[in-house]
């Protein structure tokens, strides 16, 4: 994939560029809001990395402006506040994704990638599968090895979303956003716990795990 | 509408009008009685002098004879209600038209003719010797009761009109005024509840002190709006200043977690640090979010949160924590949907709070009751009912006289040093209970902690 970084802090720009060339993309580095305007309007790019404090031009000023000029690319807004209001502003302006500093890199790259491959056929698929692994959507029925097993709702949506990002790491607040709408960070494994559970179910009755962890960043299902 | 009244009662313009009514009243009684007394003095000296000149016409009368003919003629002529004559001859004959008669209650004039008995009302009397007879003339007073009467019906005639007048322009200006306060009061209100950006419409017809305090309520609103704000200017600034540096160390450490050996002293030192930083960056994140609850600023995003969905949601999120733990987590939920005005993320975050509170300050096999119910509240027989969320654990629960001290920021009880949690999970929830204008209250579960929102 092709990124465009815009962060005015040499060490979280380095770090972040560092990283997601090391996951295989190509990634241009800028460090003010003005080159980051001419950068994000001049090329095209898969998806924006957008920090809100810039000299120059701020994040929110930035992507108001390209979102006004009909430039759709999606961005991961960086912010260090993180209050709600804040979120809200920067999703106002244009943004898709939100992450708050300090932020692991594992969560960045997984809401990278989760940004990239946004606009997908998700309804048109009746059956996801994964190895031996069959969700059928429609009769609401999931079978490991023809072996039929008994999910609860949540566990059944769960699962849903790891399948329909097959090979994607989800990372713990992602799935708590996507899967129980809820956008805060609970002290406690909630994630780890539900997983755990879901493993237990599919897992390990068979001889090869399909739900895999990665480390620092969250869960992933491949076959 | 009785507590309208009594609270009209209470106002100032209502109270003036009634002084005045009360003073212009006194004022006007006391000014009607001395005319009146005037009056009748002036009244009085006018009959004695006719009775006086009556008096001398008799006089004039060459004998007694003539003084009884000449009482005897103009008694005839005169109604005994209004003037009486008698004149008794040295004889001992009663001419005219009455007798003064004496017992021991003083003089009575006595009828002679018509009909018996005394006259009614007062009579001024005049009594001389003349030519050896007792002529008495006498005047009735009933002018002067009928001049009495007189003053009375002008007294109501002017007063009552007045007293009219000013009551309702005592109301009317009450109301006005009211009316007029009152606007300046749901500003303070609205600024109280967190909208700073409220202000008082000013109307031009506001007297010129009310003008002046609308006025200056607005200047305190807007210098007040403008402090806030800086003061969110600069603890965003500060996040940012000391979030990026942060944001680096954890980059340094990640950067080092790669270098490292992955089995090691080195590298337990390099998890170590990044649990610290971790650590700091969530101190940090909670007391910014503290800050923001506390600003108030979220009630501008309320909206109806279905309670019920939310603790069903939370239960279910945190059950399997719970169970693997060695605890259970109950959740109890009325048959009707309950819901009240609010943000959902942060009752959710305050759910979450006592939650997690709930299962980490408790033994193995610990119960955590989560229940969500219909309370009365106030007291008599149409009494309110308002939604309460209660989280309960049986486990060793907060001393009383530690309760409060849980609710302020940092504080950690001595029992629970150990135990992970900044000391700020509380205090939070405090505070968004109380930007939804809720009650928390922590009370014994006996044993255990009993924590309610009551809405």
């Amino acid at each position: 994939m092709k990124l465009l970084v815009i962060e005015d802090d040499a060490t979280t720009g380095n770090y972040i560029a560092r990283g997601l060339r090391e996951e295989g993309h190509v990634v241009d580095l800028v460090t003010d809001g003005r080159q980051g305007l001419i950068q994000a309007t001049g090329n095209t790019y898969d998806v924006l990395v957008v920090d809100r404090m810039l000299p120059e031009i701020d994040g929110l000023t930035l992507l108001k402006t390209l979102r006004g000029t009909g430039n759709l690319t999606p961005a991961l807004f960086l912010t260090a506040m993180g209050s709600v209001e804040d979120r809200i502003g920067g999703l106002n302006a244009g943004a898709d994704d939100y992450l708050v500093k300090p932020f692991a890199f594992g969560e960045l790259s997984a809401r990278v990638a989760a940004l990239a491959r946004r606009p997908q056929a998700l309804d048109q698929e009746t059956v996801l599968r994964v190895a031996d692994l069959e969700m059928d959507l429609l009769a609401r029925k999931v079978t490991r090895a023809g072996q039929e097993i008994d999910l609860l709702p949540r566990e059944f949506a769960l699962l849903e979303h790891l399948l329909r990002r097959k090979g994607r790491v989800q990372t713990r607040t992602m799935l708590l956003e996507s899967v129980w709408d809820l956008s805060f960070d609970p002290m406690t494994n909630v994630v780890e716990t539900h997983i755990s559970r879901l493993r237990s179910k599919i897992d390990r009755p068979f001889d090869r795990e399909l739900i895999q962890t990665v480390r620092g960043a969250g869960y992933r299902i491949d076959g | 509408m009785s507590g309208r009244m009594a609270r009209l009662w209470r106002s100032m313009p209502l109270r003036l009008a009634l002084l005045l009514v009360m003073l212009f009243s006194t004022v006007s009684l006391l000014s009607l009685a001395a005319s009146y007394a005037v009056t009748q003095a002036s009244f009085e000296q006018a009959i004695r002098a006719d009775l006086a000149q009556d008096m001398a016409g008799f006089r004039a009368a060459p004998s007694a004879r003539a003084v009884a003919f000449l009482v005897e003629a103009e008694s005839r002529a005169t109604d005994p209600n209004r003037s009486i004559l008698s004149y008794v001859t040295p004889g001992g004959v009663v001419y005219g038209n009455g007798a003064i008669a004496r017992d021991d209650e003083g003089y009575h004039i006595i009828t002679l003719r018509d009909a018996p008995g005394d006259y009614a009302g007062d009579y001024l009397t005049l009594t001389d010797t003349l030519h050896g007879g007792l002529l008495t003339v006498a005047r009735s007073r009933a002018e002067i009761e009928a001049l009495r009467a007189g003053f009375v019906n002008i007294l109501w005639i002017s007063l009552l009109p007045t007293i009219l007048i000013a009551l309702s322009g005592g109301l009317v200006i009450a109301r006005r005024s009211k009316r007029d306060v009152e606007v300046i009061g749901r500003t303070l209100d609205s600024l109280t509840a967190g909208d700073l950006s409220a202000r008082a419409r000013i109307d031009p017809r506001w007297s010129d002190d009310l003008r002046s305090i609308g006025g200056k309520l607005n200047l305190m609103a807007g210098a007040q709006q403008h402090s806030v704000e800086a003061l969110r200017q600069v603890s965003s600034d500060i996040a940012h200043d000391l979030k990026t540096p942060i944001q680096r160390v954890a980059v340094h450490l990640d950067d080092l977690e790669r270098v490292v050996p992955p089995e090691g002293e080195t590298r337990e030192l390099v998890e170590r640090a990044q649990a610290e930083v971790n650590g700091i960056a969530t101190v940090f994140q909670s007391l910014l979010q503290l800050a923001q609850v506390d600003s108030g600023s979220p009630r501008q995003r309320f909206a109806p949160v279905d309670l019920n969905t939310l603790c069903a949601t939370m239960a279910e999120v945190y059950e399997p924590a719970a169970q693997a733990a060695g605890k259970t987590l109950t959740l109890h939920l009325p048959d009707e949907v309950l819901s009240v005005e609010g943000d959902r993320a942060l009752l959710g975050q305050a759910l979450a709070n006592l939650i997690e509170n709930g299962l980490r300050h408790t033994p193995e096999g610990a119960q955590v009751e989560v229940t969500l119910e219909l309370q009365p509240e106030g007291s008599g027989p149409d009494r309110a009912t308002a939604p309460q969320l209660v989280v309960a654990d049986d486990g060793p629960g907060i001393p009383e006289a530690e309760r409060d001290k849980v609710l302020r920021r940092l504080y950690r009880l001595d029992s629970s040093r150990n135990t992970p949690g900044n000391g700020l999970g509380l205090a939070l929830v405090d505070s968004i209970v109380k930007l939804h204008g809720a009650e928390l209250r922590l009370t014994d579960n006996s044993p255990g902690l009993r924590a309610e929102i009551r809405f």
